[in-house]
């Protein structure tokens, strides 16, 4: 009887045991790709005795989908871009920022800070990260001159050869070189009826050059690789990883200029470590990790004292030097009112013969 | 015998399990259907009948619909012409090693699909295995460029995953055959040729209507090998439903279509117990 007795307790005791044992505090985040790379995010778990878990986006679509599908509690830490950062800060998915915890705040280009982008009713949702542009990309052993328009994607040479991204940045690029990002750049995210139309046609003849249309940055970095594609519209991120496979690959913003974003890190409404996603997001804020990010991503860092750590080549490479006159080239993604309609329109694209 | 009681406990857990899994999730889509996105793409609980209207007005669904009815309808004959003489030999001709070939045409089941996809794109690209192979012994000057991201490369991959869908059926209705009927056909002077079309055949049709709905049905849903293999052009009508329930959150819409292949998929399945029926009745 004794026995029995003494054997319950044992079970309770490890029973109890098991349960308060200290769990490692886990942060989850909703990113793109490239932006929980090792090289950075390693440290960080070090310094805070946690682990960091990531999920990555295919796109911006992608992430409000599972927002509002109700995964919002499984994020703490997600990464919008400027096209829908604002719309995710208006639905209360995203936190607003106590900026007392984020020292290095103040550090960040102040052209960054001062957009309207996720300031809603006078409070701050998001910090912005990096940015960067949405480049051609080519294999530069198939062009004996390096492209410099963005029609060479049209051209009938190239059948089968191209890959665009399954996304509605594709939609902004066939208008612009529609023109219609003349002359207000910010057109392209409010086009009218008829000028979704043709843009339709114009990627409907865009098709029959279009090898496989990309959804995550290593599938476009994979069909490089394979040779099934020459040339495509793909972010910095796959020129420089392609590059650090010894690929011969380069990048360029074409005459007509190209579309760009503004990524911002912002803490979700439903996490429930807020205090971890404070000390990370001002760990990603921080100048040595900008540097780090830069270097896995190829994208600009938000925060310019990054560039101390950078040599003036690197510098150069990032438009550091000329800030000014790079941003003029990229129309950086915005709240599209209509994204439905967008939608609809890029829906018929894909389904197209 | 058994008491009404035992009757209810022993058929609730599976009534339970349908309903809670099946049947309200169902209901809830269908509620969905008639729902509406409102411009700052938020779901509107205003019941409207637009996004049936929009499924008949647009061209596009009914299009892609018959694409993948297309894509699904070869898959099934490909299936079958491959299902059918690997069950017929294994049924008739294996002999003691029936239960070996048995287990090799079942093994692929085993192997995840994203594996036998991922697979397929190894062996098809413009450097996979087979254009590597073609140029090696001078077939081909140039990498063949139909072989992968296209409708070739989903109606092979897909005939490749449910092959085992149709050969099962029609393995065990070829098995349920009494061999005695065989050997009175071959008795009373029939040709092996009438001996399969007049006996055999008839009697494993019964298996080749399930089999060719398991490879019609299951095809037709399909939405994983397009999206992999398929090209710019390839998709099909899952993949808008994964579309519209994903990046473009377009529940109600997503929900009608979804509705819409419900109905055609059941109707179907009851089309072809129809069929069935008759054959073993005649």
């Amino acid at each position: 009887m004794s026995r029995q007795v003494l054997t319950l307790a044992l079970v309770c005791l490890l029973l109890l045991c098991g349960s308060c044992q200290k769990k490692t505090p886990s942060l989850n985040l909703l990113v793109w790709e490239g932006y929980a790379d090792s090289s950075f995010v390693k440290a960080f778990e070090e310094q805070n005795h946690c682990k960091v878990t990531a999920s990555y986006m295919g796109s911006s679509d992608e992430l409000v989908a599972k927002l509002r599908g109700g995964s919002a509690g499984n994020y703490d830490v997600i990464s919008p871009s400027s096209d829908v950062a604002t719309s995710i800060a208006k639905a209360g998915l995203a936190e607003p920022l106590d900026l007392t915890k984020l020292p290095s705040y103040a550090q960040l280009s102040p052209q960054l800070t001062a957009l309207p982008l996720v300031r809603v009713d006078g409070k701050v949702y998001g910090v912005p990260f990096m940015w960067g542009p949405d480049p051609l990309i080519y294999v530069t052993t198939a062009f004996p001159q390096p492209p410099d328009s963005w029609n060479v994607l049209w051209d009938p040479k190239l059948q089968g050869k191209i890959s665009v991204w399954d996304d509605l940045s594709t939609v902004y690029l066939a208008a612009q070189i529609l023109g219609y990002d003349k002359p207000e750049p910010g057109h392209l995210y409010n086009l009218t009826d008829a000028e979704l139309t043709a843009v339709k046609n114009k990627l409907i003849e865009l098709k029959p050059n279009i090898r496989k249309m990309w959804s995550t940055g290593g599938e476009l970095t994979n069909l490089f690789q394979n040779h099934e594609v020459v040339a495509a519209m793909g972010w910095p991120l796959m020129t420089n990883q392609l590059r650090k496979a010894g690929f011969p690959v380069g990048e360029t913003i074409p005459k007509e200029n190209t579309t760009g974003w503004i990524d911002h890190l912002m803490i979700t409404a439903g996490s429930e470590n807020k205090d971890l996603a404070y000390k990370f997001l001002e760990y990603m804020i921080q100048a040595q990790t900008q540097k780090k990010a830069t270097d896995v991503t190829g994208y600009t860092p938000a925060n310019p004292q990054a560039a101390q750590f950078m040599t003036p080549e690197e510098r150069k490479n990032l438009h550091l030097d000329d800030v000014d006159n790079y941003q003029k080239r990229l129309y950086f993604w915005q709240d599209v009112p209509r994204r439905s309609k967008y939608n609809e329109i890029w829906n018929e694209v894909k389904a197209a013969q | 015998m058994f008491s009404r009681a035992y009757k209810f406990a022993i058929s609730a857990p599976p009534l339970l399990w349908i309903s809670v899994f099946l049947l309200v999730p169902y209901l809830l889509m269908f509620g969905y259907s008639f729902w509406a996105v409102s411009s700052s793409q938020a779901i509107v609980h205003t019941w409207n009948l637009q996004n049936y209207r929009d499924l008949l007005i647009h061209d596009v669904y009914r299009q892609t619909l018959l694409r993948s009815m297309w894509i699904a309808a070869r898959v099934m004959v490909f299936s079958l012409l491959l299902g059918y003489p690997l069950a017929y030999f294994l049924s008739f001709y294996a002999g003691a090693k029936k239960e070996l070939y048995y287990q090799l045409v079942i093994i692929p089941l085993w192997v995840s699909y994203l594996v036998r996809a991922y697979a397929w794109k190894t062996i098809l690209g413009t450097d996979g295995v087979l254009n590597t192979l073609l140029q090696y012994v001078h077939l081909t000057r140039h990498p063949l460029d139909f072989l992968l991201y296209s409708p070739f490369a989903v109606v092979l991959t897909l005939t490749h995953i449910y092959t085992p869908f149709t050969f099962l059926p029609i393995y065990a209705a070829l098995e349920h055959i009494p061999r005695n009927l065989v050997e009175a056909s071959h008795d009373l002077g029939a040709t092996p040729a009438q001996t399969f079309w007049r006996v055999i055949f008839p009697l494993s049709i019964p298996g080749v209507l399930a089999g060719a709905t398991f490879a019609f049905v299951l095809s037709l849903g399909d939405f994983l090998a397009p999206l992999l293999l398929g090209g710019p052009s390839g998709i099909m009508i899952s993949n808008i439903v994964v579309s519209l329930f994903g990046a473009a959150y377009n529940w109600p819409l997503g929900a009608a279509i979804s509705f819409c292949m419900l109905l055609l998929v059941l109707s179907l399945l009851m089309f072809s117990e129809h069929l069935e029926k008759r054959w073993s009745h005649s």
